[in-house]
């Protein structure tokens, strides 16, 4: 009898939790999003000189376990660099590529052919990589909201997308039990393979960007 | 007497309470009740399954099989339990996240946390055949993904690991084998016929324990 009630207390949490973030802050937060994205990838860009095809980004709002549902890139192998928010508010901010196209955009910015590419200069050329674009993310989003966004350096790591991202789905899931996940993802004209910037704000500075944005609005 | 009767053709509370109930989001993403078919080893059976060779596990959650199919999980920091019935050939994998369910108070998915996923996952296989003695374990799992940022709560993965250890030591599993803690992610591909487990880590090594 207990379990039933405590059931039906559960989905009445995560309503609050989702009524707390009315439709106005959610789309703040895509929209927020959605500029930095916009920076992110016109600083990738300029870098492979190539123009980039942008999908309209999204903003999930769902318990952390389902996450990896969303992307369904349960065993694809990727190269993932990891910045996270130096700062009073946490946020980790992911950029995942396909092994073969990191490498290839790395190919690019190194100016050596594909073959002649060592395994140091991928992983520095990557981890550039991550802090222009990730760095073109936070200014814009810090330039727009008047906040002070520093990330530490970044990190490469190589895995499985869903091993990848359960480190982060751990850590929300330790604070709440909504995460709320922003993605966009990318591609060059020239290539298939997809990359996305994937984006866990936590609450705080989800109230900042809001409180500051809402500033601009009235 | 007519009561009872009354009771059996409408049973009105059931009915009343689920109508009443919303839906919950352990409802919306439930599995259908584990039932491990042990007990029905035909060969027709295996026969029809046989297209079947792979089985996803997601996170947060557990699957008991019977079947001779491969249970995949990928695991970072989660770890995976793999537990195996040897002499019924049946077993079951759970990927858990948090180590302990007392740091939420609404704990509606066992497989979510060591401590409840180890008994669930037991009573599982035990449903399929009654009893608890030759199960083994095997871990993996409990990565330290990002060790360059020394962060206590992005090394929840050692944590997970001592976890699942006591967890399993309280219900009397013995823990045959384990690839745990390191700095990449692992795919693990647990082979219910035989009780292997493949390991397989981000550069692409596969290590079988």
């Amino acid at each position: 009898m207990t379990q039933t009630i405590n059931e039906s207390e559960y989905p009445k949490r995560i309503q609050d939790t989702n009524n707390g973030e009315n439709q106005l802050d959610i789309e703040i937060l895509i929209e927020l999003g959605n500029i930095g994205a916009g920076k992110a990838t016109t600083a990738l860009s300029e870098v492979v000189n190539e123009k980039i095809q942008v999908e309209v980004p999204r903003l999930h709002i769902s318990p952390p376990h389902l996450v990896p549902k969303i992307f369904e890139k349960h065993d694809d192998i990727m190269a993932v660099i990891y910045m996270q928010l130096r700062g009073e508010a946490d946020c980790d901010i992911l950029l995942l590529f396909e092994v073969e196209e990191a490498k290839k955009i790395a190919a690019m910015m190194a100016m050596v052919p594909l073959e002649e590419l060592d395994p140091e200069t991928e992983t520095s050329a990557i981890e550039e990589l991550g802090n222009i674009m990730i760095g073109g993310f936070l200014s814009a989003i810090a330039d727009f909201t008047d906040t002070n966004m520093v990330p530490r350096p970044p990190q490469l790591v190589k895995g499985s997308f869903d091993a990848v991202l359960d480190t982060f789905l751990v850590k929300q899931a330790l604070t709440s039990e909504v995460a709320l996940v922003f993605d966009g993802s990318f591609r060059r004209s020239s290539s298939e393979a997809k990359g996305i910037i994937v984006v866990f704000p936590s609450v705080e500075l989800q109230k900042i960007l809001i409180n500051k944005s809402r500033e601009w609005l009235t | 007497m007519w009561t009872q009767l009354c009771q059996l053709l409408f049973p009105i509370n059931t009915l009343g309470a689920n109508w009443n109930k919303p839906p919950t989001i352990d409802s919306l993403t439930a599995k259908p009740p584990l039932t491990a078919q042990v007990s029905l080893p035909s060969s027709v059976q295996r026969l029809d399954d046989s297209a079947i060779t792979e089985v996803r596990v997601d996170m947060a959650d557990m699957k008991v099989e019977s079947r001779p199919v491969t249970l995949v999980t990928n695991v970072g920091s989660c770890v995976a339990i793999c537990i195996h019935d040897p002499i019924n050939k049946c077993g079951g994998l759970a990927h858990i996240m948090l180590p302990s369910s007392k740091i939420t108070q609404h704990s509606y998915l066992p497989s979510k946390y060591a401590d409840t996923a180890v008994p669930a996952l037991t009573s599982a296989i035990r449903r399929a055949e009654k009893s608890n003695c030759g199960l083994t374990a095997k871990i993996a799992g409990g990565a330290n993904m990002f060790p360059k940022l020394n962060s206590s709560t992005l090394n929840i993965g050692m944590k997970n690991v001592e976890a699942v250890k006591e967890a399993l030591a309280n219900k009397g599993i013995k823990l045959v084998a384990e690839d745990v803690r390191g700095t990449y992610g692992r795919r693990v591909a647990f082979n219910i016929a035989d009780g292997s487990v493949c390991v397989k880590n981000g550069n692409g090594e596969i290590k079988k324990i």
